[in-house]
């Protein structure tokens, strides 16, 4: 079989983490508070599945370009809106490459994995996930939100998939209807003991019987639990001794949905010695289990994903970035934010690609206009397009701003100048504290640009975030 | 080569009324209001208005499109009525286009009239508003104190000022303002506000506070002109009549904005309009020439920074100028007489002509208890858009 390796894995998680400590004294009065302990990772209001995706995949595409691009995940913004399609443009992929979303399971992203290590080509499946839960279920609590991502090519890699299996079962830990919208849960007793028994025992068996590799020599687990418990069951059913990177995830960041699986296989291999063998695992009506040989190392993305953020402590501004608490903005929110859809059309590549122009004499602008800024230009020019995600860049001049309607105030923007020429005014984001200084040098991160609230529709665009993320403090 | 606009056309009438909230006021009513003021101080019938100019920057809210609600208002019999959008320099542009016509001799008398009916809006503060289908994409949504906020920053780190010298200097500016609006009877604050309130407020933009913002409010403004001969042959004598010296308007391109070179700690557009201006007027020495301004003092920033790209202050020093009172009411180069925009009021397409307004009563010894010492040249500033992308104005009065 023409197999392909893994050429890169990255993990993205957003900025802040919520300290469960605060919502069990929060909701002490009603007993829903979960258990306290932990944090999960908290999108910010221009985050969703698609931007975290992306971000991840940012991780990995220097490693080779996909001919082709998956989008995985349960809460895709969008049910008739390529997601695939926006990525390959935010990636700035040729417009040829073949784009597939994949949704409705947690499995979504180990399932492509699996068919694109089995198809030899080189081949970018990215999960990203900001799912909605009710407050006061365990959901909303211990669930995170986050992305990865994984690049699979033909070649050596950073691993070699040595045997995958797949078992299907319609075991309802917990489902979301399309009609509903929230997530509904099973007893826990139920699917801690049938998910262990009756799923995953089955895959890893046969995973490992296919790589030829026993239980006891996988030397780190990726396994996603959808209950507390299902892994150390399995554990006593089929002799794996290995750690599951997944528990420290699920308390640092939250359960990550279809992202899980190649976030920890991205932070495994940020970790993992070469010749080490991992087990990782999709979970969700039934199991994918895939068995790898490490043979290089990871991007060390995910490591530091989970080292880094700010600690949210505010149970109202929680609801407020999930979506659970409808604050009345007043009018100054009632902007009309329609999107043009001949507009989106005519220049959504630049848009979500990032790419400006360097015109004829040099000067590099964003966007690109019939008659360049440079101030000798006498007329029409054209372009040589200069994509801008990735280039270095400082802050002009820049304001926190409380006055116009943001979903998370303040709403920070100002001129942003790049290393190679380019000056552009920008939104700012994952800003914490106090705001940046002149000077401060900032990185770009595609983000959701506006959100049309009436006719539900979000468009996508590149923010300004300070250049590096502060490391987490210790959990007190 | 073109001989500019000095001394070929004078203002034979203005009015003004009330800013604030005119709750009680359609944008009908004040443009009438205005008018009837103007025309009373022109001293002719409105059948001599040959031509007229509508400033009106927000015309989605309140007033309507084109010039019809202007000719409606005033019930203008037929003639041509252009309507002028320049954001918030729209009433000195209508102004422009008044004196233009009158210079060119196409008419002999002409009027510019602008208006906004904001507190209709129903909340604090400018609309909203979208920049067009593309920008949308891509464009900041910031709010106007946001936008000139970001001066305050640019402007420390290029003169090395310390935050909070700079933040006094800002509230030094408000205070000064608010004083003065007190004796302003149409201004729309007219209550003196103390430093420590101006300083502690809440923040709005960063670094602007509450009292470093001014409002917006309701109210429109008129001046009629014409040739100084025929202001003569109407019987009014030089003592009567306020000359335009000068008037320049510049519009950015973009430079700012997209071209890496722009500090973001002056205005260019003014600097660059105020050298034509001075130039037109033939001021050479703005310092010592200059008796008083209006200048656009939508932000306390602004005006601090203004002082610097109209050459008034030396770079770096505009902070120290104003706390020491070069600006005050008994300053040097008294500013914002009335209250300015921070006080009198700031509906937007009026605004221009308000200010004209004051150096119109100031040069004409009619500004009561504001009078100030004599003064040959009144300069008013008109900065429309943003910092980073804007259509500034420069205009100079003086006698005859």
């Amino acid at each position: 079989m023409a197999e392909a390796s893994l050429k890169s894995v990255a993990g993205y998680l957003p900025l802040l983490r919520f300290d469960r400590k605060v919502a069990r004294a929060e909701l002490r009065w009603s007993g829903l508070g979960g258990s306290g302990r932990g944090r999960r990772a908290v999108a910010g209001w221009d985050e969703d599945a698609l931007t975290m995706a992306v971000e991840a995949a940012r991780g990995v595409v220097a490693a080779g370009l996909p001919e082709s691009v998956v989008f995985a995940s349960t809460s895709s913004p969008f049910t008739d809106r390529s997601m695939a399609g926006i990525m390959a443009e935010a990636l700035r992929l040729e417009r040829a490459v073949v784009a597939q979303d994949t949704a409705n399971s947690r499995r979504a992203a180990t399932t492509a994995l699996i068919k694109a290590l089995r198809g030899g080509a080189t081949e970018l499946v990215a999960a990203g996930e900001k799912r909605a839960a009710q407050p006061g279920s365990a959901q909303h609590l211990n669930w995170g939100d986050g992305a990865a991502a994984a690049l699979v090519g033909p070649g050596k890699g950073i691993a070699r998939l040595l045997g995958a299996a797949t078992i299907n079962a319609d075991l309802l830990d917990v489902f979301t209807s399309a009609d509903g919208g929230l997530p509904y849960a099973a007893e826990d007793r139920f699917v801690r003991d049938k998910a262990a028994g009756e799923v995953y025992l089955p895959a890893v068996k046969a995973a490992l019987e296919k790589a030829g590799v026993a239980a006891a020599d996988i030397a780190v687990a990726v396994m996603p639990e959808p209950v507390d418990g299902v892994y150390a069951a399995l554990v006593r059913a089929c002799g794996l001794k290995a750690p599951n990177l997944c528990a420290e995830i699920s308390q640092q960041a939250g359960e990550l949905g279809a992202a899980m699986p190649l976030f920890g296989l991205a932070l495994a291999l940020d970790r993992a010695e070469p010749g080490a063998k991992l087990l990782v695992a999709g979970f969700g009506n039934g199991a994918d289990a895939l068995v790898f040989e490490v043979t290089g190392p990871g991007t060390g993305t995910a490591a530091a994903a989970l080292r880094q953020g700010v600690v949210l402590t505010s149970y109202t501004r929680l609801l407020n970035l999930t979506g659970r608490l409808p604050l009345d903005w007043g009018p100054r929110s009632e902007v009309n934010q329609k999107v043009s859809a001949s507009t989106l059309l005519r220049h959504g590549r630049d848009m979500h690609g990032f790419v400006g122009g360097r015109d004829q004499g040099g000067n590099v602008q964003f966007p690109k206009t019939p008659i360049p800024v440079r101030p000798d230009a006498e007329g029409a020019e054209t372009y040589q397009d200069v994509p801008l995600a990735d280039v270095p860049a400082k802050v002009v001049s820049i304001t926190a701003d409380r006055l116009n309607f943001t979903p998370d105030p303040p709403f920070h923007f100002g001129l942003v100048q790049f290393d190679n020429g380019a000056r552009v005014a920008m939104e700012h984001c994952d800003i914490e504290g106090s705001s940046p200084e002149v000077g401060d040098p900032v990185r770009m991160r595609f983000r959701i640009k506006s959100i049309d609230r009436q006719r539900h529709f979000r468009s996508y665009f590149w923010k300004a975030a300070p250049a590096e993320r502060p490391d987490l403090p210790a959990e007190g | 080569m073109a001989s500019g606009i000095k001394d070929k056309v004078v203002i034979l009438g203005m009015g003004c009324t009330a800013f604030g909230e005119r709750w009680d006021m359609s944008s009908d009513m004040l443009m009438a209001e205005a008018f009837a003021e103007a025309l009373a101080d022109a001293g002719i019938d409105k059948g001599r208005i040959e031509a007229a100019w509508f400033g009106s920057a927000l015309d989605d809210f309140n007033v309507g499109n084109s010039a019809i609600p202007l000719a409606t208002a005033l019930r203008l019999q037929n003639i041509p009525v252009t309507r002028v959008e320049n954001m918030c320099a729209t009433g000195t542009e209508a102004l422009r286009g008044a004196v233009y016509a009158v210079a060119a001799g196409a008419v002999d008398v002409a009027m510019a009239l602008g208006v906004e009916k904001l507190k209709d809006t129903g909340f604090g503060g400018l609309p909203i508003r979208t920049k067009g289908s593309v920008n949308d994409l891509w464009m900041p949504y910031g709010s106007s104190p946001g936008t000139f906020a970001q001066l305050a920053g640019a402007y420390r780190a290029k003169h090395g000022i310390a935050a909070a010298d700079l933040k006094r200097g800002m509230a030094h500016v408000s205070w000064k303002s608010h004083q003065n609006g007190a004796n302003s009877p149409k201004a729309h604050l007219r209550k003196p506000v103390e430093m420590d309130a101006i300083l502690n407020a809440p923040m709005i933009s960063d670094p602007l506070g509450l009292y470093d913002c001014c409002g917006v409010s309701d109210g429109a403004a008129c001046a009629i002109v014409t040739t100084p001969e025929i202001a003569r042959s109407l019987g009014k004598s030089p003592a009567d009549l306020v000359a335009v010296k000068a008037l320049q308007v510049c519009t950015s391109n973009g430079w700012e904005s997209q071209y890496g070179e722009w500090d973001g700690a002056s205005v260019r557009n003014t600097r660059v309009a105020a050298g034509r201006a001075y130039l037109e007027a033939g001021i050479r020495d703005p310092k010592g020439e200059i008796g008083m301004t209006e200048v656009h003092d939508c932000f306390s920033i602004t005006e601090l920074v203004t002082m610097e790209d109209l050459g008034l202050s030396a770079e770096g020093r505009a902070t120290f100028d104003i706390l020491d009172g070069r600006y005050d009411r008994d300053g040097a180069i008294p500013a914002q007489v009335d209250g300015g925009l921070k006080c009198f009021g700031h509906p937007v397409g009026a605004s221009g002509l308000r200010m004209a307004y004051e150096v119109h009563a100031q040069l004409l010894g009619r500004a009561g208890q504001r009078q100030l010492r004599q003064i040959d040249f009144g300069l008013t500033h008109n900065l429309g858009g943003q910092p980073s992308n804007s259509v500034s104005s420069v205009a100079i009065f003086g006698r005859l």
